[in-house]
């Protein structure tokens, strides 16, 4: 089996969205439902001293993220139809649409945010690494469109070399689904499990 | 809040399914220790549909929750591994286990040695599955889920509303002497007392498990703040139920009976409802995830 893996460059990403917008227009999805999403993550705070300085904390860094297609994931544990099923060629997890209820147990126990019940498509839905962009040898659209190279994909070994595994905020610890994503970190980037980052643009990617 | 009633499916299964799988208690503790005629069986067998129909609304009421309820016998596939499973096979198990009861009850044929044994084991599957539809909830990636109060509470609540349900059936039966003495009337008060003290602590042991704990969306106390009024009606209610109930076994007369029993399982409908909403409204994940 050749387990895939994304990488994302903490220090080149700028946030432009680009990588969303092309994963949406390639997939064609509706309005609420986005595949790779990019978190605004934000930290720190501004105080004013006796003397009318203020001095700030504040950061904010972007974080792109799709599924993580995770050694252990969390969706197929809890699935109770075996539709979020992992591919045992590729390790890609993907959704069989015959046999999603649409009960939206992935979505409640993924703790990456990637897998959504479309209710009017009638089944959970999530990014599938573009599985036909690579049986042909391509990358991910999301890659290929990404202005800054900020992203990549490819085997895990190849992707390891590049960065540590999930390591930052807002990232759980790696060890609930041990998750094929290798990360560069910006230099302003808490690590995994710190909740002190925060996710400011909630509305638009949860 | 909008998060707490998108829920609402889920929320009017585990309080329509769990109270009437709890009633079959009362009912089987009844026939083993109170002296019931023929026609007070009877009765209480018409009456056992109130039970049988919170059970089977609320599996429709979880029909509505899916986005494709044409497949929803799928969900059988993965038992064993998916918690979800486990709670389906429970659940279907009970529901054919207390329809077989109840149909061959209606029939007349059986007798008094089968109906207490029968009555038993519904009454005991029914707690199990009260327990299963908690357990369901028991995700590792979700800590303020992931804790036995979970499936505690819902075993409370299932002896709490069962019971009120429970002494509703055995009012409009007219078995309200029975229900006022001896051990029929101490089982009662003992299951409100338990499902009570279950139902509420519980609840409160995970409510503080919520509290503590924060991801990069919010803070789980701000969460229980919220829904912080919810919580307040729903144990008043919960209370209520056990007040009204405690005044039906021991002095209401026949006449306000039959009222304070309807006025009990509203009050635990109502009470367990909340609960329910709460409790989905207190999900807080190790990483990125909500509702």
């Amino acid at each position: 089996m050749t387990q895939y893996a994304f990488h994302f460059d903490g220090t080149r990403c700028t946030g432009c969205k680009t990588c969303e917008m092309s994963c949406k227009d390639y997939k064609d999805t509706d309005l609420g439902i986005a595949y790779r999403k990019v978190y605004e993550v934000t930290l720190g705070d501004t105080k004013k001293a006796d003397d009318g300085t203020f001095t700030t904390t504040c950061v904010s860094y972007p974080l792109s993220m799709a599924c993580n297609h995770c050694d252990n994931p969390a969706c197929t544990k809890v699935c109770p139809t075996g539709a979020m099923h992992k591919d045992g060629e590729t390790g890609i997890v993907s959704v069989d649409a015959d046999k999603c209820i649409g009960c939206g147990y992935c979505h409640m126990a993924c703790p990456y945010n990637a897998p959504k019940v479309d209710r009017e498509k009638g089944h959970s839905v999530k990014c599938d690494g573009c599985a036909e962009r690579v049986a042909k040898g391509e990358k991910p659209v999301c890659v290929e469109a990404c202005p800054a190279r900020a992203l990549d994909f490819g085997t895990v070994d190849e992707m390891k070399k590049t960065g540590e595994q999930a390591n930052i905020a807002p990232l759980p610890d790696k060890s609930y689904t041990d998750p094929n994503f290798y990360i560069k970190p910006s230099e302003d980037a808490k690590p995994a499990g710190d909740a002190a980052a925060k996710v400011v643009n909630p509305l638009e990617v949860m | 809040m909008e998060i707490t009633f998108a829920e609402m499916p889920l929320a009017l299964f585990s309080t329509l399914a769990p109270m009437g799988a709890g009633a079959f208690v009362i009912l089987a503790i009844a026939f083993l220790t109170a002296k019931l005629d023929g026609d007070a069986l009877k009765k209480i067998d018409r009456f056992t549909v109130i039970p049988v129909a919170f059970v089977v609304v609320g599996f429709i009421a979880a029909f509505f929750h899916l986005a494709n309820p044409f497949a929803a016998f799928g969900s059988l596939a993965n038992v064993g591994s998916s918690p979800l499973s486990n709670e389906v096979a429970v659940g279907c198990a009970f529901t054919l286990l207390m329809l077989a009861y109840w149909i061959w009850a209606l029939t007349g044929k059986m007798s008094e040695g089968v109906r207490k044994g029968f009555a038993t084991v519904v009454a005991v599957v029914g707690i199990v599955f009260a327990f299963f539809t908690g357990m369901a909830y028991m995700i590792d990636t979700i800590p303020s889920w992931n804790t036995m109060a979970g499936p505690v509470q819902l075993v409370g609540f299932a002896l709490l509303g069962g019971a009120a349900l429970g002494v509703l059936v055995l009012s409009l039966a007219g078995c309200g002497d029975a229900l006022k003495a001896g051990s029929l009337k101490t089982g009662t008060l003992v299951v409100l007392a338990v499902g009570l003290v279950l139902g509420i602590g519980a609840f409160a042991v995970q409510a503080t498990t919520a509290s503590s704990i924060e991801n990069a969306l919010y803070n789980g106390a701000d969460l229980v703040t919220s829904v912080m009024m919810i919580i307040v009606c729903g144990i008043i209610c919960l209370v209520g139920t056990g007040v009204c109930d405690v005044f039906a076994v021991r002095g209401a007369g026949a006449g306000v009976m039959v009222g304070v029993s309807v006025g009990a399982a509203v009050l635990a409908i109502v009470g367990i409802l909340l609960m329910r909403l709460a409790f989905y409204a207190m999900q807080v994940s190790v990483g990125l995830s909500i509702l």
